[in-house]
């Protein structure tokens, strides 16, 4: 069963990236070949954003890595991944074996890092890269480009110098002023933005024994529905900077949510931390989306999406 | 097409408590296969993450969880009742591998659930077998080993029974320390060691390398997820902080 309805195309002048559905499941949930597949329809699928893949394998931090909050969790991955040429040779076929239209997410810690996994993504044909320029869980790299307007236009630049494909620039809300952030990304010749990447969050347990006391903390990226009210803040915030397409993300989990970030300016959504909770939240929401579609006559998703952008 | 991994809806066929602040409960559901060492990920309507658990028994396409309360996830569960539905993921994770040798299985605290689970399928397949058991206090023993300690520490008594018992292999659940020590007495006797490790997880599939663990294979050193590639490792490859 295919969602006609919601095929969408993200555009920025001749480059472009069509999608079955606006629905992407977010980097780092998601795996690098959709392992969720036991648990989903693949059909209804939009795309998957890969886990982070730098040039060299990391094994990412040590200690705890998840912290659950109210509302969200807090992770400290620090990109644990295989690196790019595992990815290239083992992933890839996986990903186009199984048909599923995917971005490929890369972070590194210098200008040189991006500017070889952008030729690798070139040589490889890869239709789309997300460039993670604001992880806030290792400790040098790429949140230093991502959060100075300057450094992240040359980054953006050096990219697109070497990638020809749908460039899309991942922000961080870990900023004073997410606009300058868009512009430079803009100005560097990205595609499209997508944000808003987790938040820095410390998350802490104290408990007591009946004699002492003792803590557990830890610090990292919170993400999850807690957040989803500065990420409709920070959305709307790029779309006043510019016109490129948005991908929004920030707790997605239901319709509403959807129809909220539209109101901003999204033009399609990532799906994180909810997968966690239900597998098949990015397919479900496809077809609720679809449904509600067809049930209230209108055309297809972008007729939908514009309608809800004119609201005053 | 039926998947066997799936995102399932159990109906609670029994609630019962059985030692304290320790609650039992029986799943009915479609799951069609599930070996001990696996576990289930429920979802907890009152949590932002789903909670793992170890499954203590499946039989009848019924699953059986034990758990301790502790926090906001088992005080939900703790409220279900008979007829409620549940909604969980399962099976997950790769089990214990069974072989037919004399077996040592020891089971720490809430850890005993996947060695009961253990000893009733080495049982069904007449493999010899020894469970012990350890506890804080009388009234937090769950029952069902061969022998159970309360206060102290399962550690102390298993030079003993290796030797009385011949035993071949060591099977194991519980706290990081015990688990830790199952491995260096299974080098001491030179004898193979399986153990069920526990993390706090978030997406309890492997994608998201939240419960990593460090192992060492072929003199690499390498991450492994508890909830994908674990919960079941050998106790000679895990590198221990």
């Amino acid at each position: 069963m295919g969602l006609e309805n919601l095929k969408t195309i993200l555009k920025n002048n001749e480059r472009s990236f069509e999608i079955k559905s606006p629905i992407i499941g977010a980097s780092g949930t998601y795996g690098y070949d959709c392992e969720f597949s036991d648990f989903i329809n693949l059909d209804c699928f939009g795309a998957i954003s890969t886990k982070g893949i730098t040039l060299e394998k990391r094994l990412g931090n040590e200690g705890e890595r998840i912290f659950e909050v109210q509302g969200g969790m807090i992770n400290r991955i620090g990109l644990e991944n295989v690196g790019i040429e595992a990815f290239i040779k083992e992933k890839l076929p996986i990903l186009k074996s199984k048909n599923i239209d995917f971005i490929l997410n890369i972070a590194g810690s210098t200008i040189e890092d991006y500017e070889k996994l952008a030729k690798i993504a070139d040589e490889s044909k890869i239709k789309a890269i997300e460039v993670n320029v604001s992880c806030p869980n290792v400790k040098s790299g790429c949140l230093e480009f991502g959060l100075n307007p300057d450094s992240l236009e040359q980054l953006t630049k050096t990219i697109r110098n070497n990638y020809k494909g749908f460039l899309i620039v991942k922000l961080s809300p870990n900023t004073s002023d997410i606009k300058l952030l868009a512009k430079a990304a803009e100005s560097g010749g990205a595609d499209c933005i997508s944000a808003i990447n987790t938040l820095r969050g410390l998350g802490i347990k104290v408990e007591f024994d009946g004699t002492k006391f003792s803590k557990k903390s830890v610090k990292g990226g919170l993400s999850g529905s807690c957040i989803k009210p500065c990420a409709l803040y920070m959305i709307e915030e790029i779309r006043s900077a510019t016109n490129l397409p948005i991908i929004a993300m920030g707790g997605i989990s239901k319709l509403s949510d959807l129809f909220e970030f539209m109101s901003v300016g999204a033009d399609a959504f990532q799906i994180g931390t909810a997968n966690f909770i239900k597998p098949s939240i990015c397919t479900d929401l496809a077809i609720e989306l679809s449904n509600f579609i067809e049930k209230n006559g209108f055309k297809n998703f972008e007729e939908l999406k514009n309608k809800i952008k004119e609201i005053k | 097409m039926d998947k066997i991994k799936s995102d399932f809806k159990g109906e609670i066929i029994n609630t019962e408590t059985i030692a304290k602040d320790v609650c039992k409960i029986d799943i009915l559901s479609p799951l069609k296969t599930a070996i001990a060492g696996q576990f289930i990920s429920v979802l907890c309507p009152n949590t932002t993450l789903r909670r793992p658990f170890s499954i203590a028994n499946f039989e009848n396409q019924t699953i059986t969880i034990l758990f301790k309360l502790k926090g906001e996830g088992t005080s939900y569960l703790k409220k279900l009742k008979k007829g409620d539905n549940i909604d969980f993921l399962a099976p997950l994770g790769n089990g214990f591998t069974i072989e037919n040798k004399k077996s040592l299985l020891v089971g720490a605290g809430i850890g005993i659930a996947p060695m009961l689970f253990l000893k009733n399928t080495l049982d069904k397949k007449n493999i010899k077998n020894y469970l012990i058991t350890g506890f804080k206090s009388e009234e937090e023993i769950i029952k069902g080993s061969d022998k159970t300690i309360v206060g102290g520490s399962v550690l102390d008594y298993l030079d003993e029974i290796i030797k009385s018992e011949n035993i071949e292999i060591i099977y194991s659940c519980g706290p990081t320390p015990v688990l830790k020590g199952i491995s260096n007495i299974s080098k001491k006797y030179d004898i193979p060691s399986q153990i069920a490790m526990e993390k706090v997880m978030a997406c309890s599939i492997g994608v998201c390398r939240g419960c990593v663990i460090k192992l060492s294979k072929n003199n690499e050193t390498i991450n492994a997820s508890v909830c994908k590639d674990g919960p079941v490792f050998k106790g000679s490859e895990v590198i221990w902080d």
